[in-house]
């Protein structure tokens, strides 16, 4: 028996492509796989075909995923799909076949006892924990011309999960949040949309120059941080526990003046 | 005379130390939580809230900093025993102006510092004054700034009702400490303050909640009150009450105040004075720790205090967890078959929190569940094969005796108080005290 493997493109509308066409071969779903990218090695008896991404087939998965299991799953299948790892596609597509089968479909994400249900919910908890990481640890600086400006360097990816918060909470400011591993860039103007800009090496090497206050602010904060503390009760596995230490070398606390 | 001299002192000082003294300060008020209300921002000012609060960093003691926790002043007309701030003490005293505290918070909350402003402030000259000036900064803040994060501020004792009503309408959450959790210690450590005077602003903010959310009902853009509820905290260790009062105490606080939070606060010995005790193994943690475990079993595992202690048995185990502790006390109970028993059932078991239970209702609709299953829900096996079949079947054949399961579930890796009478596991060294090197790696990262 050929086993099928589907070639996609590591993004949300690749990895959709990818499922309509897995419906398209109208074989069992046990024979088709989606991977991202070229196998390192290939398999004896098995069929490799590549497909590009395109944005109707993409949309059309996107609404059957949101009217039949509704937005929370489809939110959580986004978020999976967000992820760094790359069994994320087979999950997926594993666990919208298993779904649209099942006769309770808003309750799909519940099926913790089918691998490939437990694995999209395991991926989209580890890159939802990751975004509310951002929310908390994130810190801006503010450049001589008023814009606040952040570095992150996210394991997944999360840039377009944590900017609608920093969009409601900050809506009079300019700010700008970059990604340095996959270098896109989050642009908020004042009082308007935000949108994502994928990075060009000009603005990567800009200069930045943090304006007056910046100093001062970072200071008082730093300063603030130290006292806080109590030491009769000073707990460094604790403190590592909460604050894991991959987060701290873009945190202003923990910067060396 | 004396008060002439510090004013003149304080106005001095730089923001950089001021911000020192009052934080350092307000640090002993474990309160630090953001969380009890979402609100979305309006479009015109700054700032939003999320239900379930935000942590914004994690300082070296392991305790979060979500909100930017300082004293309006420290200059306090009061002589409480175990406060840093005590009238007697010589500490440096500095006091904020209004627009110093909106001038931090802002600029602290727009770089993503913090979540919002905690304020508590030493008492001058009278509560009712002191209350005045925090109002003051506060209507600043959400007025002239338009601050829309998260505020948390003190009602004082012994302050005008009308006072501590205009700020609840500012503020997301209010707190009251009850600082001694009988009147007796209260009076033996505060001597200024007064068990009633304590209760009463607590009653009124309750009262206040209630009617707010009733006129909600009714006019949905009725200004909201208090929205995040009302918190307290005790300190635990400075008196002799046992765990069993300091529980019921804080049973009757959820019970009849409606608080949110009661937070237990293990007595840091920063004063000497007789009528303190001596503490030469350092606060109270472990404590404290389970005074917190037990405070969760109330209010989200519908535990009842005296389900948990007896006047009897006036005190944790240190070596279990309360839960633990309770469900070997309750042997006839389990095992407890994980496809049939109801949710509450399943939430005693040791080893399975909130979610995993919930996970667990939702995964058994569509099939019965194995072991295998409960370890990827997130349930602790470890814990909890002692007192579960799965299919009518346990995971190991166990013995489902106290002592068997006692010996097995102790978690050796927990810090346990050995070191008070004598005994540690800790080996000899010629630099015995260790301490400061470790505060110093966490202070540095």
């Amino acid at each position: 028996m050929e086993e099928y493997y589907l070639i996609c493109e590591d993004s949300l509308e690749g990895i959709f492509t990818g499922i309509y066409d897995a419906y398209l071969m109208k074989k069992p779903h046990n024979r088709i796989h989606i991977c991202l990218g070229e196998d390192d090695n290939y398999r004896l008896f098995a069929v490799y075909q590549t497909h590009p991404p395109d944005e109707k087939k993409a949309a059309s998965v996107a609404r059957t995923v949101i009217r039949q299991f509704g937005e929370e799953t489809y939110l959580a299948i986004c978020r999976a799909l967000a992820s760094e790892k790359p069994d994320k596609a087979e999950a997926v597509y594993k666990t919208v076949a298993a779904g649209l089968a099942l006769k309770d479909k808003r309750d799909l994400m519940g099926n913790l006892s089918n691998p490939y249900i437990h694995r999209v919910f395991e991926l989209a908890r580890f890159t939802a924990n990751e975004a509310h990481y951002h929310v908390e640890f994130l810190r801006f600086k503010e450049l001589e011309n008023g814009i606040l400006y952040a570095v992150i360097g996210p394991k997944n990816n999360v840039l377009t999960f944590i900017v609608p918060h920093f969009a409601d909470r900050l809506p009079l400011e300019n700010f700008v949040i970059h990604d340095e591993i996959r270098n896109i860039f989050a642009m908020h103007p004042a009082k308007g949309e935000w949108y994502l800009v994928c990075g060009d090496e000009n603005r990567l090497q800009a200069e930045h120059a943090f304006s007056e206050g910046e100093k001062k602010y970072s200071e008082l904060f730093t300063s603030f941080f130290h006292t806080i503390a109590i030491k009769e009760r000073s707990n460094y596995g604790l403190q590592r526990n909460m604050l894991p230490i991959r987060y701290r070398r873009y945190m202003t606390e923990f910067q060396e003046k | 005379m004396e008060g002439e001299l510090i004013v003149q002192t304080t106005e001095n000082k730089s923001l950089m130390e001021k911000l020192g003294i009052l934080s350092d300060a307000a640090k002993y008020d474990v309160s630090c939580s953001s969380s009890g209300v979402g609100r979305r921002g309006d479009g015109t000012g700054i700032g939003n809230t999320l239900a379930a609060g935000i942590c914004h960093s994690f300082g070296a003691d392991g305790r979060c900093i979500s909100l930017l926790k300082i004293l309006f002043t420290n200059e306090c007309i009061y002589d409480c025993k175990y406060c840093i701030n005590r009238k007697s003490n010589d500490v440096p005293r500095a006091t904020f102006t209004p627009d110093e505290i909106c001038e931090l918070t802002i600029q602290f909350y727009r770089r993503n510092y913090i979540e919002g402003l905690f304020l508590s402030s030493g008492i001058v000259y009278s509560p009712t004054y002191t209350m005045e000036l925090i109002y003051e900064a506060v209507h600043k803040l959400r007025t002239l700034y338009r601050f829309q994060g998260y505020i948390h501020v003190k009602a004082i004792p012994g302050a005008d009702p009308q006072l501590i009503q205009r700020l609840g309408l500012l503020a997301d959450r209010m707190s009251v400490n009850l600082e001694l959790p009988t009147a007796e210690g209260l009076k033996k450590l505060a001597p200024n303050k007064h068990r009633k005077n304590i209760l009463s602003p607590m009653r009124q903010i309750q009262q206040g909640i209630t009617q707010n959310k009733n006129e909600l009902v009714v006019y949905r853009h009725a200004p909201s009150f208090v929205p995040a509820g009302q918190s307290t905290q005790m300190i635990v260790g400075a008196t002799p009450e046992s765990d069993y009062q300091v529980m019921m105490v804080a049973e009757n606080l959820y019970k009849k105040f409606d608080l949110k939070r009661v937070y237990y606060s293990a007595f840091v010995s920063v004063n000497e004075d007789k009528d303190l005790p001596a503490l030469p193994g350092g606060p109270p943690l472990l404590r404290e720790h389970r005074l917190y475990q037990a405070d969760w079993l109330l209010r989200f595992y519908g535990f009842e205090a005296q389900e948990l202690l007896s006047e009897s048995r006036p005190n944790f185990n240190i070596l279990l967890d309360p839960k633990a502790d309770w469900a070997l006390r309750h042997l006839e109970v389990f095992p407890v078959e994980i496809n049939r028993a109801d949710y509450h059932t399943i939430l005693r078991v040791p080893g399975i929190g909130v979610k995993s239970a919930q996970r667990i209702i939702r995964a058994r609709r569509s099939g019965n569940l194995t072991f295998d299953d409960l370890k990827k829900i997130g349930v602790t096996l470890k814990r909890a094969l002692y007192f579960i079949t799965c299919n009518g079947k346990m995971m190991y054949p166990t013995k489902l005796e106290e002592d068997y399961i006692t010996r097995n579930l102790i978690d050796r890796k927990e810090k346990l108080p050995f070191d008070k009478d004598g005994m540690t596991y800790r080996q000899l060294s010629l630099f015995d005290d260790n301490s400061e090197l470790y505060w110093k790696q966490a202070v540095s990262g």
